[in-house]
């Protein structure tokens, strides 16, 4: 089943078993110009390189619930004009698949995002980043602010806010209600993982006639498994204060885009973001979930297109 | 950059001409055709007008045969056409879902007709089946700056049976919020044009509560009739003489048989060419040409003694014309081509192709013209048996309109 959010009359919604080819990726718009394995620590990071112009420009990955595809709408768009890096973050696409939780902590993606810059040749890019990506990206802007141009934060998944009411389930209880987020547990992954990914994309987007982009989604979690993504609930991520601290250190201009119907992070992480980072620009969107940049493409596309006009590059 | 001097160019609107960008569906071969007809058209009502074509393969080749201007953004248009090939099966294509798998090509060239109309000074557009266009710009209101002419030969997704449940569901929602943007944002349509007539409509609702398509269309679409994109009537009026030209003799029963420009129609083509030993039985001075196309290979199809393969036959709509019967795919171009010619055919749809198997087949059981074939149901002996039959059927189905053009460019004139 694929779930619609609890406010939104759902009628009844067969599974999407069986209206794409198996697993035959579809067309995309453009292919990378190059291919590439960045190596850190003994782990294998897979990108992507298209097109050319300035300033670069780096797609970072979210969560390990998808990969590299989930920016299909922008990279075709922006290759156009400038050199494009995507990348897959350890767990899922061409990357390789550790269970172990250190290989998944923020600071270690931080540091898999500097391998992949300089994999590719890249010596200081925008980054654009979605959900989970946002503390990686902001521990680098802090830290290596030579390497970073800009900043553009879509979703952010920060420990700052409110997190989504429900959400808060043991991971490793057998639980008697597989209701919502109860899915989002270990057992309950070993026995339906994707009935799980059908959950989380269905919250994910959350806006009406979604359909293509939750499907999109539930086929980048299905090349990950239910062990390497238990991994990921035991990563060390950044406390609230830390993260406070590493904020005023950002230098570069920044761009938060955040929906205020976000059910995964909750709307009000992008606007606490928005506060710890004063020179940050806000773009609140009014009915909007946590994946803009698949949902409504040519508005975050604009955005950004904007953004990066206004750093000095070309629009 | 700073000291570095720069000049722009501001023309006073009155001083401007008139301007208009036109999109024309890649996918099949119709669309080019027609929006040349009526370009051409729009062009009488306004001599001044300008029109630049984003465009891509295989609509680059009829604009440059006739000369059009293709805007240079073209070129960084990802190609919808070589997606549809590439989402097609033996004789079997869902059309729905290779549409529906599109997106991101979709989304690509929305971006690059943004930019050309960005830059451009259009006063208007015109998408023919321009499905990024006419989604992005609803679901994006707000940067439209343009009036904006639509324009399709169906409405309404429609599921086929092999897709289920899920299918039925998707086709509905695709509707529901085709629906949703139209009645949301009538602005961003400043006129729907319906090529076809409203009885061209398929009796069919959008979905559960949805409403019936025809109703719906009515309200929101003008009608220009069909579009053939040529004037069959010459065609018809010197038919013994195209057939001396073309080499057909007198005691000849020609049969055409072709599958289009992609491989999808090899399946096809080797079942009606087998079935020409038991047509020629049936039917004296059986001649049977069979056009393989550009992607494959004639010498692979193992045809039998009497027929005749070719590659590619130039003017082919002239040998559609002259024949005696045609053999083709469902697609609505080819078909309305033979019944606008006056000429008897059987047509195959593609499986799943809603749109060839649903839309399509009821236009043409509307005019009387052709014969619907079940791929899955015609080994070759149905097919020899079928050409024995429809051969020889005197035409007496509706005739196809000749002043579509003229009807579709007088709807879209007032906007410039």
């Amino acid at each position: 089943m694929v779930h619609a959010p609890a406010d939104r009359p759902a009628p009844a919604t067969p599974a999407p078993a069986t209206d794409a080819p198996a697993g035959r990726e579809q067309t995309r718009a453009r292919y990378p110009d190059l291919e590439g394995v960045a190596e850190r620590d003994g782990g294998r990071i897979g990108f992507e390189v298209y097109g050319a112009g300035d300033p670069p420009i780096m797609f970072v990955p979210p969560w390990i619930i998808v990969h590299s595809r989930i920016w299909k709408a922008q990279i075709p768009d922006f290759a156009r004009r400038h050199r494009v890096i995507a990348w897959d973050a350890r767990g899922n696409g061409r990357s390789d698949r550790p269970t172990d939780p250190a290989a998944h902590g923020d600071e270690a993606i931080a540091k898999d995002l500097l391998a992949v810059l300089d994999a590719s040749g890249t010596k200081a890019a925008v980054l654009v980043g979605l959900s989970s990506a946002v503390v990686p990206q902001i521990i680098v802007a802090s830290e290596h602010p030579d390497r970073v141009l800009g900043l553009v934060l879509i979703a952010p998944s920060v420990p700052l806010g409110e997190r989504v009411a429900g959400r808060d389930v043991p991971f490793e209880d057998v639980l008697e209600t597989e209701h919502r987020w109860a899915k989002q547990n270990r057992h309950f992954w070993r026995r339906d993982f994707r009935a799980y990914l059908e959950f989380f994309f269905g919250e994910m987007f959350n806006e009406p006639h979604s359909t293509k982009q939750i499907e999109d989604a539930v086929g980048y979690g299905t090349t990950t498994d239910a062990e390497t993504l238990g991994a990921t609930m035991y990563a060390s991520s950044v406390e609230r204060d830390a993260f406070l601290g590493l904020c005023t250190a950002v230098r570069c201009p920044v761009l938060i885009i955040q929906g205020d119907r976000d059910a995964i992070s909750g709307p009000s992480r992008g606007i606490e973001l928005a506060r710890a980072i004063p020179h940050a620009q806000l773009e609140v969107l009014e009915g909007g979930g946590h994946g803009p940049s698949g949902r409504d493409p040519v508005r975050v596309n604009l955005l950004i297109r904007a953004f990066i006009r206004d750093l000095g590059g070309p629009s | 950059m700073p000291g570095q001097s720069t000049t722009r160019t501001w023309t006073r609107a009155l001083s401007r001409r008139r301007r208009a960008l036109y999109i024309s569906s890649p996918i099949g071969l119709g669309h080019a055709q027609r929006d040349v007809a009526i370009a051409g058209e729009l062009r009488k009502l306004h001599p001044d007008l300008e029109i630049d074509w984003l465009a891509q393969h295989p609509v680059t080749a009829v604009l440059a045969e006739h000369r059009e201007r293709i805007h240079p953004l073209s070129a960084e248009l990802a190609s919808e056409s070589a997606h549809i090939t590439s989402e097609s099966g033996d004789h079997d294509l869902n059309a729905f879902q290779a549409i529906r798998r599109m997106d991101e090509i979709l989304i690509n060239n929305f971006m690059v007709f943004y930019d050309a109309v960005e830059s451009g000074g259009y006063d208007l557009v015109i998408g023919d089946e321009a499905w990024d266009v006419d989604y992005y710009l609803h679901e994006n209101p707000e940067i439209k700056r343009t009036a904006f002419a639509w324009m399709t030969d169906f409405v309404g997704w429609l599921p086929m049976a092999s897709g289920g449940e899920r299918e039925a569901y998707l086709t509905a929602d695709y509707n529901a919020e085709m629906i949703e943007q139209v009645e949301r944002f009538p602005r961003i349509r400043d006129k729907a044009i319906f090529v076809g007539e409203p009885e061209d409509i398929v009796p069919d609702d959008f979905g559960p509560g949805l409403g019936p398509i025809r109703d719906w269309t009515e309200r929101h679409f003008d009608f220009s009739g069909y579009v053939t994109g040529f004037d069959p009537t010459p065609l018809i009026e010197r038919r013994e003489e195209l057939r001396q030209e073309l080499g057909y003799e007198p005691d000849q029963r020609v049969v055409i048989v072709t599958v289009g420009g992609s491989g999808v129609g090899e399946s096809l083509l080797r079942r009606v060419i087998a079935s020409y030993p038991e047509a020629s039985r049936r039917v004296n001075g059986l001649r049977m040409i069979a056009v393989a196309g550009p992607r494959i290979d004639p010498a692979s199809l193992d045809s039998p003694a009497g027929v005749e393969m070719r590659a590619f036959v130039p003017d082919l709509y002239r040998h559609l014309a002259a024949c005696d019967l045609a053999v083709v795919q469902g697609g609505l171009t080819t078909t309305m081509e033979l019944a606008a010619a006056r000429r008897p055919f059987l047509y195959f749809p593609l499986r799943d192709h809603f749109e060839q198997n649903r839309h399509v087949r009821h236009r043409l059981e509307r005019y009387g013209a052709g014969r619907y074939m079940e791929y899955a149901a015609s080994p070759p002996e149905v097919i020899a048996a079928a050409i024995a039959e429809e051969i020889d059927r005197p035409i007496d189905h509706r005739p196809v309109e000749t002043d579509g053009a003229a009807r579709a460019a007088a709807l879209i004139a007032p906007l410039i």
